[in-house]
Parts: C-alpha cells; sequence; structure tokens
C-alpha cells in the first residue's frame, strides 16, 4: 500500500470529567440522557431515560400531536434522566439537542426546552445532526473502528461510510425510509403500535412461511421502497388473502399477513444487506455498523452476520436502548463537538427537518 | 455433454484461482480452451476472467435462485448489446445461467479507481489492522500522476474517454445502472487491442430509451465520484464535456433531467 499514513485523531484527552445532556424529540419519542467523558479516556452512559408517544393501530404519529406529547413529558423526562444519573443541572457542562432532520413540531418543541435551560443555568448549546449521533453512539457502544454504517429508522435509510472528516453518503432510499415502510404495512394489516410496529411486523414474519414475489429494487448503491409498499398493500385485496388465517376449507394456496410480513422483511433486508455489501466491496472495509431503529430488527442483524461472515468481516449491532432514538447519543456526539471549542450561540439554535448527514464537518475524527 | 454429480461449469471453477470477491460475485481467473477438461497442458490458453455469482446464504433461496439467474441472463444481454453497438465491453466467453457462472474476456489492465488514486478493491485484507489503536483513522494518500504515467495519458484524457463511452453505450439504449470508477478498466497499451477504456460489470444492467433512466445513470457516477475521489471533483466535468460532444442534440434533454435528478435525494436543503 503507497503512502498510507496514520493521522493522530484531532481530540484531546479531557483534562477533567466533562458531562453532558442530551435532549432528543426529532419523531415519536422524547428521550434524554447524561453522559460523562472522564480524563482516562472512558465514557460512562450515567443515563438514559426515553417516552414513546403510541398511537392507536391503523394510525400513524401526527407531528402536532407528537409535539403535544413531548411537551407534556419533556420535563419529566428531564429530571428523571437527572436523579438517575445523581447530577444537578449544575454540574454539566453542555446542553445538547436535536437541530435536525425530523419532524418540524417535535424538534421546535425539544429544542425550546433547551433553549430555557441553556438560559437558566447558563450552559452552552451544542445543536447535533440527529444521524450523527446514532453513529457516534454505535461507534462508542459498540468499539467499531471504522466501519460500513447502515443507518435505517422510520425517517431515514443510508449507507455512510467516514473520510475525511466527513460521514459520506454511499447509498440511500431514493423515496421512504425502510422504518416508514414496515410501519405503514403495519397499519394496513392493523398491528399494534405498542411497543413498536417494527417489533410487531418482526414477531408475525416469525410465523410466515411463504415467500411472495415482490419487486427488488436495487439501484447502484440506492434501493428504492415505495413501490414495494405498493405490492404488498395490493396483496391484502387479493382474493388468496385471509387477514385471520387459513379456514378449514382452504387449501394451500392462501395468503396470511404473517406470509406478508416475512416476504416484506426477506425482500427488503436482503436489498439492505446489498447495497451495504456494495458499500463495503467499494471501500475494502469489513465491519459494518448498523444503528437506527429498524437496527434493532434481530432478522436484519441475523443477515448483515451471515453476509459479514461471507466477506471475513463481521457485524456490530446494539439492542433497543441505543439503537431506537435516544438522548443519550446526543450527548455523545454534541459532547465530541463540544470538546472539539463547537457550541451554538443561542441566536443560531433553530431547527432544521432537512439536515444531511455529509452535511456535518467531522472535526473530532481524523 | 454428460453430465456427471457436479457440473461441468462447478468443475471449472474449482481448476480456476480466484483472484477476488466482489460485492455479489467472486472473480476467478481460468483457461477455457484447448479444454479445461484435460489435466496440466493446458497453460497457454487464453485467459478469460469467470464472474461466480455464488449462493448469498443471507437472502432466501428463493429470491436468491431468480435473482442470480436474472442477473447472469441480464448481464450476458447487455454486454452482447454492447458489443454490436460497438461499446468498448469485455467479450463473452460462456454463460450458465443456473448456475451463476459468466465467462468474459480477460482484460489486461487496472481499474480507473486505482489509476485515480481511490485504492484498489480488493486490498481490503491488508487494511485490517487489529491492533489499530482507538482513536486514529487511517487515511491513504497515493500520487495520481504515477499511475497513469505508465499508461501514457492523462487524467483529463482518461475522463474524455469515459465520457465517450458512456454516451456510446446510451445511445444504444444500455444503462448501466452501477457506474463506478471502479466498473470501468483500462487497457494497457501494451495488450493487442491498445489502449482502451473499457467498461466492466453489467450486473445491474437493463435496455431502457427514457432520459430518466440515462440520467440517473450519470448521476450514480456523479455521485461515485466524489465519495471515492473526493479530492478530484473536477475531473467530472470532463467526463460530461465529452459525453455532450458523442451526444449531440440528445445532450439537452438529459442535461435537463440530470438537473431535476440532482435535487430528489432526501433531506436536502432547498429554497421554497
Amino acid at each position: 500500500m503507497p503512502g498510507r499514513v496514520k493521522k493522530r485523531s484531532p481530540l484531546k484527552a479531557p483534562d477533567r470529567p466533562f458531562i453532558a445532556l442530551g435532549l432528543e424529540g426529532s419523531a415519536n419519542k422524547i428521550g434524554a440522557g447524561i453522559i460523562k467523558h472522564d480524563p482516562d479516556g472512558s465514557t460512562h452512559v450515567l443515563s438514559n431515560v426515553r417516552h414513546t408517544y403510541i398511537t392507536p393501530p391503523g394510525e400513524g404519529f401526527q407531528p402536532r400531536h407528537t409535539a403535544l406529547h413531548h411537551r407534556e413529558w419533556a420535563l419529566t423526562v428531564i429530571n428523571d434522566a437527572l436523579k438517575k444519573a445523581a447530577v444537578s443541572m449544575h454540574h454539566i457542562d453542555c446542553i445538547c439537542f436535536t437541530k435536525g432532520p425530523g419532524m418540524g413540531a417535535p424538534l421546535v418543541s425539544v429544542a425550546l426546552v433547551a433553549r430555557t435551560l441553556s438560559l437558566l443555568y447558563d450552559k452552552p448549546l451544542v445543536g447535533v445532526n440527529h444521524c450523527v449521533g446514532h453513529i457516534e453512539m454505535g461507534r462508542q457502544v459498540t468499539g467499531a473502528h471504522n466501519p460500513v454504517v447502515l443507518y435505517v429508522s422510520g425517517g431515514n435509510t443510508q449507507v455512510i461510510a467516514y473520510s475525511q472528516q466527513c460521514y459520506r453518503i454511499f447509498g440511500e432510499t431514493l423515496d421512504i425510509a425502510v422504518g416508514n415502510c414496515l410501519d405503514r404495512f403495519a397499519r394496513v394489516i392493523n398491528l399494534s403500535n405498542d411497543p413498536s410496529p417494527g417489533y410487531n411486523i418482526e414477531q408475525e414474519a416469525k410465523k410466515g412461511k411463504r415467500l411472495l414475489p415482490l419487486p427488488y429494487a436495487t439501484k447502484g448503491m440506492d434501493i428504492s421502497l415505495s413501490g414495494i409498499l405498493t405490492s404488498i398493500e395490493a396483496y391484502t385485496t387479493d382474493k388468496r388473502f385471509r387477514p385471520n388465517g387459513p379456514t378449514a376449507e382452504d387449501g394451500d394456496d392462501v395468503i396470511t399477513p404473517q406470509d406478508l410480513c416475512f416476504s416484506l422483511q426477506e425482500t427488503v433486508f436482503a436489498m439492505l444487506v446489498e447495497i451495504t455489501e456494495r458499500a463495503m466491496a467499494h471501500i475494502g472495509s469489513k465491519e459494518v455498523l448498523v444503528v437506527g431503529g429498524v437496527g434493532c430488527n434481530e432478522r436484519l442483524q441475523e443477515m448483515m452476520g451471515v453476509m459479514a461472515s461471507e466477506r471475513g468481516g463481521h457485524v456490530f449491532a446494539m439492542d433497543e436502548r441505543f439503537c431506537i432514538d435516544n438522548g443519550i447519543m446526543i450527548a455523545q456526539a454534541g459532547l465530541l463537538s463540544f470538546r472539539m471549542g463547537f457550541e451554538t450561540p443561542l441566536a443560531k439554535s433553530t431547527c432544521t427537518q432537512r439536515f444531511r448527514t455529509d452535511q456535518v464537518h467531522v472535526t473530532w475524527r481524523a | 455433454m454428460a453430465t456427471q454429480d457436479v457440473s461441468p461449469t462447478l468443475k471449472l471453477l474449482e481448476k480456476s484461482e480466484k483472484i477476488s470477491q466482489g460485492a455479489e460475485a467472486k472473480i476467478y481467473r481460468a483457461q477455457l480452451h484447448p479444454t479445461p477438461f484435460t489435466s496440466e497442458s493446458n497453460s497457454d490458453g487464453e485467459n478469460v476472467l469467470l464472474k461466480y455469482r455464488f449462493h448469498k446464504q443471507y437472502r432466501h433461496p428463493t429470491l436468491d435462485a431468480s435473482l442470480t439467474k436474472s442477473r447472469v441472463a441480464g448481464e450476458a444481454r447487455a454486454i452482447i448489446k454492447c458489443l454490436r453497438s460497438g461499446v468498448n465491453v469485455p467479450g463473452i466467453r460462456m454463460v450458465d445461467a443456473a448456475e451463476g457462472v459468466l465467462g468474459i474476456e480477460w482484460i489486461e489492465g487496472k481499474s480507473v479507481r486505482f489509476l485515480l488514486g481511490g485504492g484498489a478493491e480488493d486490498e481490503g485484507d491488508i487494511v485490517e489492522d487489529a491492533d489499530a489503536a482507538k482513536d486514529e483513522d487511517e487515511v491513504t494518500e497515493v500520487k495520481e500522476e504515477d499511475l497513469l504515467k505508465e499508461y501514457g495519458v492523462s487524467a483529463d484524457v482518461v475522463m474524455e474517454m469515459i465520457g465517450t463511452e458512456l454516451a456510446k453505450m446510451h445511445q444504444a439504449d444500455i444503462v448501466h445502472g452501477d457506474l463506478t470508477t471502479s466498473n470501468m478498466m483500462l487497457r494497457h497499451p501494451a495488450s493487442p487491442k491498445g489502449l482502451q477504456l473499457v467498461l466492466i460489470d453489467f450486473g445491474l444492467a437493463y435496455i431502457s430509451t427514457l432520459i430518466e433512466d440515462k440520467a440517473v445513470d450519470i448521476y450514480v457516477l456523479e455521485r461515485a465520484f466524489s465519495s471515492t475521489h473526493p479530492a478530484s471533483e473536477g475531473l467530472f466535468a470532463g467526463v460530461l464535456k465529452a459525453y455532450e460532444k458523442k451526444m449531440g442534440k440528445d445532450w439537452a434533454a438529459i442535461l435537463r433531467r440530470l438537473e431535476d435528478v440532482r435535487l430528489r435525494g432526501r433531506k436536502r436543503s432547498m429554497v421554497g
């Protein structure tokens, strides 16, 4: 390898312990987390509290109602986080909040809380990109060195790799996010939203047997999911479809909701694994990190694991505490940039629904 | 042909030398002639490259079988159409869609990605360094001029060749579907056919007359340039210029669509 050089990380070891509070509310979860960076380089999660806005089956969450939920729960969640961490607001070095991307109204509600706390206790604010939060927390929890990141959630589907102080997007969805695709299908077949529609799809899929043909839409490193959603929805009006399982007089040729969940997962996840593999081959990496809400799906983790081992690499995955949106990841990413001297002045502490992963200058990595 | 327990194609694979593993296939170097089944004495036959789409364990077997079959057949079809239209692509030597094997002409040369200093795909093995300290990231720096010198061309000329080749392909209504600099090779000037830019890997190619598909094809390459060769984004302009020249009157419509496609990604900041 000609001219391969190792660069030192620009992030210096802290001269004292740093504590950050992270506030997250870009979708239907409000989360508060407190993280501590010690001078010896270790990182401690002091607390990680979350409350989810759950809608009745067949309904999604609407921005206005979600924002209302966040406003009602913000103080409870933050107090709870402080209590569990056994720190007071005065010990905290900075308050990190999600700047974007996400739903406007919930983002604004949480940012307002962050601004108020910042003024009350005279603490600096740090605006954080939600996606970068996921990546940094994933790297911290799993210890992955320089992985290809598959970020899959209700609002995002991206294959990301780090290069030259930027998380570059190698592939992404061209239309809807994979979590959105699963959630919307869960609504069609009336699955519960508790604890999450994706979890219930996963459980139903375990009982499915029949693989129904669906479109398989990978386009280079990108994928398209909206057509698959339309096709799988069309199966629910097929005359072979039995919403309540097969009856006694049915033959073999019936379609159950379980079969549909199974087919949807197998097809969509195969596409995700394929584009991740493409990115791995393209940049020559052997590590994969799966983050985001859909990342805690065990079938996806299993498929990714098989792919990685076929390539002689391995997969890093996490459980729901860190996969699903949480406050601690915002605290982690925020504290990293705070230690590099980054602060968001009050006048610039706005939110944005559109904030791409590759717009962030990753100062803390070489 | 008499079929024994193992198909002849798989037997051939066993005797071939595996040279790398791409995203979806293993690549072998083999020799078809005089005959692969006689023992040893075939060392001076023609080299062929075998692309073996092996069974992907993570994928459901039914899904995997149908994808593999349609991709091998589709790739062969696209390559043949390119050959007929005079696009520089490797020649077809054998096709076995059921087993997932495609045999194509061996090209003596290097990928454009490697020559532009974007590293080589199959060097991943060397990169792994288990003891790499936690907070250190590795960065590769290669002097690009040195690599291209052997081929006697400048990067700008290579860009021009890419643009021309792409235009020829699109004029034949073939859409590559996975344009990256790794999927283009420069044939070594010392080889019998001389210096040539060759498009490879038609695994995702399809036939389309739509301006939309061609514009997306160009866009995919543009994105690949900026992610693989971030320091040399100006180069891509050279590709477009040559493409424009070759496409002639069709260019205006494609450019208009390309500008639309660029706006399409998710969560971009936009006005209005």
